[in-house]
């Protein structure tokens, strides 16, 4: 091998300097081919050959063409000087490409995963050198060059529109930009999907759930789009829409670096740590979010912001929570070769590490971070406005609903991981079992309360009453409400019913809480030392609260720290 | 150092009330073929898919090269091949892309996995149908080409399930020429079958399954003579004896019947079968003084028993 590379190198001295820059770039060429992610390179070689993508793009080419004449009669009609055509052109592409991007290629995404795991292909490829990070990257970066391509078949055609009267260019881009962008995360939304089940059954099941689920986001952007393009203009010369935009993205990145970081756990081994990173993503979103809030607070002046912003973050730790009160509640030896040991690290990265205990504080204490930074932050705002903040408008029913909707997410996620450790003992159950216990939980409450309330009354009075307990809806409701009247007895026996179950919760955790470090094993020190001789050189850093113990050897049980 | 290439240490997997693995131990170490026999639903494709990292025992741990199947798959991975009992092929993809691809996905870049992709069409005999589509490949073809697949990156152990279902005896000879030139470069393979015959010249020990537990281990040799005594019917520790002579079989029959330790004798023409409570300079004896007696004696064997037996009188046909 050694003496081809020579003479070939040699070669290559002799040419004239535009065959040398040929030869480099057709290397560079070659070495990003070679670092390309091979299930992409697979991927892309078998989707291009597939049948379904080949129909999918026929049709398309025919639809857009059948539209291009109809554009084209358009044109040659007299009225095109007074009629502006560009709008009419650009819905109909837009839609033309719709329907392959926020349908076609995600459900390819779906069944291309899926069908991998049915038939056992998934195992081989599991057993490789791959990361599951590396394969979910690579079956949406196929969905992305799928996309590219039905995007870029159609591009002159909506280039064509552009000549039209009645459209401008940051409103073509903005159109098909964010259709891609919603495509590429209905692609991650659909590769998360694939991961949660094998058996056909269920995929059958998933997938019919997927394609409503594209149709009512495919729906509800088109007449976003229609709106736009014939009712309006986009705002692009205000701020505020460029900002919009921005904060949009941010969320958007942040979702989609949640989706692949969930789908890339499901899909490693079982002994891995599944859950820290994805745990470090959901505290960058809540970061984002409060930052986000702040900002939108500051600037609009109005303290129903917080509600808003507080209402999602609410649902949003009850889903996540939900399904991070799912894991399983014993750690793999694997991933205690690598929890924190020191004595600050065990107090703010316990909450990191995976398990059922830890996940259900981990959200439950996110959110009352929350709660916290958002009453603070309306406080200084009030204040800052020279206004008497505990006097403002509606600032106790605010208070009101946040420590509600807190005791009631403490409540709710407790007692749901209480009745999923229960069913444990009997059954496997995965997380999405866990959310489930947990949406059957929130639609008992409702349903109970109103019984018992129609029970007790009948059916005239309707009035809220402390009945209505475990009807979180209709409580918080009442609580956000300034003509609201919660009795006294409510908020007292929920936040006490949350502080009972928190407390058993945690009890019930501390063998999570108390989880010690794990020495790694010598072979495996052994291998890194020959892997990685470099990381074994170097001794000790500065010693710091922080600081593991430097050489991953040494890592044995050192004596708990008794907090939690 | 001694360690054993591949490492069962009390390895359990329940299905629910169906323990499909329990408790089972041994080592392979490098350069050994080691065959698992077993009934149908005996626990080897279970126990397979633990060592290849695609299952957890229950308790139990495996290791590959010293790295834990539980705690250190990754590691496991890199220096396992697995060829599991399915084809695993994809559509729309031919034999070269379909092996560039694992090949790519085991991190093999540039002129290694050049060099790679074609030690293993040799070697396999594929390098005919390289741009063949996978979906017109023939049984064997395919069987082929998952057991390159699974040697693609130079594993050290191999891990087969099954290999030899649906090929042709050519096939299955040139099977055994592959494993055999396997193991002699060091790899250590782990191999299940039922062809029974298949594993008796393939392997230098077998294991035998049976619901999930390991019955006996031990080079083919070693088993065929701690089998030998133990006729099908009667006392076990009686050795079945098969003997010729020219034209005198009933006369040999008599001369037989009126001696000690001989039993259950049954002449058929010039074949005289019985059995023999003795050991091995017992059976000498008794042929020296057949042969003085002037019977002209022609064959004289103690019926080894084939792999195919001991496995009948291991297992006991109970299928789970
Ligand atoms: N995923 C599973 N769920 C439930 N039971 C299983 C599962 N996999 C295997 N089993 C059971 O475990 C037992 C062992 O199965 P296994 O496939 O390991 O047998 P085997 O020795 O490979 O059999 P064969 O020779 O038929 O391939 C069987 O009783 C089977 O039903
Ligand atoms: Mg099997």
């Amino acid at each position: 091998m050694s003496a081809g590379d020579v003479t070939y190198s040699e070669n290559q001295n002799g040419d004239d300097a535009s065959g040398k820059l040929l030869y480099q770039l057709e290397q560079k060429l070659e070495r990003i081919g070679e670092r390309l992610n091979p299930i992409l390179v697979k991927e892309v070689r078998q989707a291009l050959k597939s049948r379904m993508f080949v129909i999918v793009f026929a049709l398309m080419l025919i639809f857009g063409w059948a539209w291009s004449i109809f554009g084209v009669l358009l044109v040659l009609s007299p009225g095109v000087y007074y009629n502006p055509g560009g709008p009419t052109m650009l819905c109909g592409y837009f839609f033309v490409l719709a329907v392959p991007l926020i349908v076609a290629v995600p459900l390819m995404a779906f069944w291309s995963l899926a069908g991998e795991r049915d038939d056992g292909t998934f195992e081989l490829v599991s057993i490789t050198s791959l990361t599951a990070r590396q394969i979910v990257t690579g079956k949406l970066g196929s969905a992305i060059v799928q996309m590219i391509v039905f995007s870029s078949a159609l591009s002159p055609c909506i280039a064509f529109t552009y000549l039209l009267r009645g459209i401008d260019i940051i409103t073509v881009f903005w159109v098909l930009g964010w259709t891609v962008l919603i495509s590429i995360l209905l692609s991650f939304f659909a590769i998360c999907f694939a991961t949660i089940s094998r058996s056909v059954m269920w995929q059958v099941f998933l997938s019919v759930v997927l394609v409503l689920a594209f149709l009512i986001a495919g729906f509800s952007w088109s007449s976003v789009v229609v709106q736009t393009l014939f009712y309006g203009s986009l705002p692009v010369e205000t701020g505020e829409f460029w900002v919009m935009n921005l904060f949009v993205m941010m969320m958007y990145l942040s979702f989609c670096l949640l989706f692949t970081l969930a789908a890339a756990g499901k899909l490693s081994f079982p002994s891995d740590n599944r859950s820290t990173k994805i745990r470090y993503a959901m505290i960058i979103q809540q970061l984002l979010w409060v930052g986000w809030m702040i900002a939108l607070a500051l600037q609009e002046r109005d303290p129903g912001v917080f509600l808003v912003f507080a209402s999602c973050a609410g649902f949003y730790w009850l889903v996540m929570g939900a399904l991070l009160s799912g894991e399983s509640p014993q750690l793999s030896p694997r991933a205690r070769r690598d929890l924190p040991q020191s004595f600050l690290g065990r107090m703010v990265g316990t909450w990191f590490n995976p398990g059922s205990g830890t996940g259900y504080i981990f959200a439950v204490t996110s959110f009352l971070g929350f709660i916290l930074v958002t009453a603070f932050f309306e406080i200084t705002i009030a204040v800052g406005d020279g206004i008497n903040w505990s006097r403002s408008r509606g600032f106790d029913n605010r208070l009101m609903f946040a420590g509600l909707a807190w005791a009631y997410l403490t409540t709710y996620l407790g007692i749901g991981r209480l009745i999923l450790l229960f069913l444990r003992r009997f059954y496997q159950l995965g997380i999405v079992a866990s959310l489930l216990v947990q949406v059957i939980l929130l639609v008992l409450g409702i349903l109970l309360s109103a019984s018992a309330q129609v029970l007790v009354n009948g059916f005239q009075n309707n009035d809220y009453t402390a009945l209505q307990l475990g009807n979180w809806a209709w409580t918080l409701a009442e609580a956000s409400d300034s003509r609201g009247r919660l009795p006294l007895e409510v908020p007292i026996l929920i936040f006490a019913s949350a502080g009972v179950v928190f407390f058993v919760n945690v009890c019930l955790s501390l063998p999570e809480i108390k989880a010690v470090r794990e020495a790694t094993p010598d072979r495996v020190i052994e291998e890194e030392k020959e892997l990685h001789p470099e990381r074994f050189t170097e001794k000790g850093g500065p010693a710091n609260p922080w600081s593991d113990d430097p050489s991953p050897g040494s890592g044995a049980e050192k004596p708990s720290s008794p907090e939690g | 150092m001694n360690r054993p290439m591949i490492e069962l240490r009390r390895v359990h997997r329940f299905f629910g009330d169906t323990r499909a693995v329990d408790d089972v131990s041994f080592e392979i170490p490098a350069g050994e073929v080691f065959g698992y026999i077993g009934p149908n639903g005996a626990g080897k494709t279970t126990s397979m898919r633990i060592l290849a990292t695609l299952d957890v025992p229950t308790y139990g741990d495996a290791f590959v090269d010293g790295f834990s199947v539980v705690n250190d798959p990754d590691r496991v991975r890199r220096r396992l091949g697995f060829m599991p009992d399915y084809y695993g092929t994809y559509a729309n993809v031919n034999c070269t892309e379909y092996l560039d691809f694992f090949a790519r996905a085991y991190g093999l870049i540039g002129r290694e996995r050049a060099k790679s992709l074609k030690y293993v069409m040799d070697f396999t005999g594929l390098d005919g149908l390289a741009e063949k589509p996978i979906r017109g490949l023939s049984k064997g073809m395919k069987q082929r080409l998952c057991l390159g697949r699974a040697m693609i990156h130079d594993p050290s152990v191999l891990i087969l399930d099954e290999p030899a279902a649906g090929l042709d005896p050519r096939a299955r000879i040139e099977l055994r020429r592959m494993i055999r030139s396997l193991a002699s470069d060091g790899k250590a393979i782990l191999i299940s079958s039922h062809i029974l015959t298949e594993l008796d010249e393939m392997c230098d020990r077998v294991g035998i399954l049976e619901q999930g537990t390991l019955l006996a281990t031990g080079s083919v040799a070693d088993m065929q003579d701690g089998m030998r005594a133990t006729p099908q019917v009667g006392d076990p520790s009686m050795t079945e004896i098969h003997a010729r002579v020219l034209n005198t079989g009933a006369s040999l029959g008599h001369w037989l019947a009126d001696r000690d330790g001989i039993s259950h004798v049954v002449v058929d023409g010039e074949i005289v079968r019985f059995t023999y409570a003795g050991d091995r300079q017992a059976e000498a004896a008794l042929l020296r003084e057949m042969v003085l007696a002037e019977f002209p004696v022609v064959e004289f064997a103690a019926r080894t028993k084939s792999l195919e037996d001991v496995f009948l009188h291991v297992t006991q046909g109970v299928v789970q």
